[in-house]
């Protein structure tokens, strides 16, 4: 955004960074820069390990239900939409949108939580699928786990900046602490939207 | 850490902050349509090539949305948009070199039928 009149905040550039970059946002970029090599790790080996099953390996599709994960997908890209309008609003200075925003957003996230929870607990006792007795259980829990665990982590977030907005001390000044927490969580989205390909529909093909 | 800070009046800002929410809505709209779409894509009836080819297109626009509306890099500046990609390429082209690596064949992981040793080769220690 750029400011409209002498005097309104301009979140997207600071004249008092050599960058003119706020610091906030350039330390989130360059972390979501090293996590984009984490996960990028992570899906290729599950894909290296998919492109050879050793004998015995379930087949993926027999035991994904493609119906739950495109509703997961569906409820986080919700979820993203709800962000930025969190964002949005605290750039405006209006609190009660802020928090709406924020409560809807949480309320997405811990859905997907427990659509994934619920997903985990079929595959170990309906599917017979575990972390351990096969590499498609190894590769396939440890990716969606670890991004099960970031969108926690996401959830704990909001929940706390929604808090601190009753306080009082978060102001349109401070706009940059929730497009930080913002950018998080729309990464965890896109990073949904690699898995939900590569790991779910491609098996279906 | 610093602060935002006031900057010059720029024309058409306001209209544009005006704006967002809709185009925010329009694009999630966007991107729900974008997943069903990659859903029924996987059931029609074509080459495996083809398939793979709209997928990775479809979810590569979903992601690129994402990243250029929802993370703002439209109206950020170029660096923050360099920085990130700078991990994206590095992260791609390592999955790239991996699986071309992998995609050998003597990249098959061995059964346990092709490590055993056939009896002739036994040596019989007395």
């Amino acid at each position: 955004m750029s400011s409209t009149a002498a005097g309104t905040i301009d979140h997207h550039h600071d004249p008092s960074t050599t960058t003119g970059i706020p610091n906030k946002k350039l330390l989130m970029w360059a972390f979501l820069a090293s996590d984009c090599m984490f996960f990028g790790c992570l899906i290729s080996t599950h894909l290296i390990y998919r492109l050879h099953p050793p004998p015995g390996t379930p087949a993926a599709k027999d035991v994904f239900s493609i119906e739950l994960t495109s509703f997961s997908t569906f409820i986080l890209l919700m979820s993203s939409l709800m962000m930025a309008l969190a964002v949005n609003a605290i750039q405006k200075g209006n609190l009660k949108s802020l928090r709406w925003s924020l409560l809807t957003t949480i309320f997405f996230g811990l859905i997907f939580l427990g659509c994934q929870v619920y997903e985990f607990r079929n595959f170990v006792f309906e599917k017979h699928l575990t972390i351990t007795n096969s590499i498609l259980g190894s590769t396939f829990f440890t990716l969606t786990g670890t991004h099960g665990l970031h969108v926690l982590i996401g959830v704990i977030w909001l929940t706390g900046m929604l808090l601190y907005s009753y306080t009082g001390r978060l102001t349109e000044k401070q706009a940059i602490d929730v497009e930080s927490m913002g950018l998080y969580w729309h990464f965890v989205d896109i990073v949904w939207i690699v898995i939900f390909t590569a790991v779910y529909l491609l098996e279906y093909i | 850490m610093s602060a935002p800070t006031s900057s010059p009046a720029v024309p058409g800002g306001h209209e544009l902050e005006k704006s967002k929410f809709g185009l925010y809505v329009q694009i999630a709209m966007l991107l729900a349509v974008i997943t069903g779409l990659e859903l029924v894509t996987v059931y029609l009836p074509f080459l495996t090539w083809i398939l793979v080819t709209v997928l990775v297109v479809l979810s590569t626009v979903k992601f690129m949305f994402v990243i250029f509306y929802f993370m703002h890099l439209r109206w950020d500046k170029a660096f923050c948009t360099i920085l990130f990609f700078i991990g994206l390429v590095l992260a791609s082209g390592t999955m790239w070199a991996l699986l071309k690596l992998f995609s050998t064949d003597a990249a098959r992981p061995l059964t346990s039928a092709c490590l055993e040793v056939p009896a002739a080769m036994v040596i019989r220690v007395v």
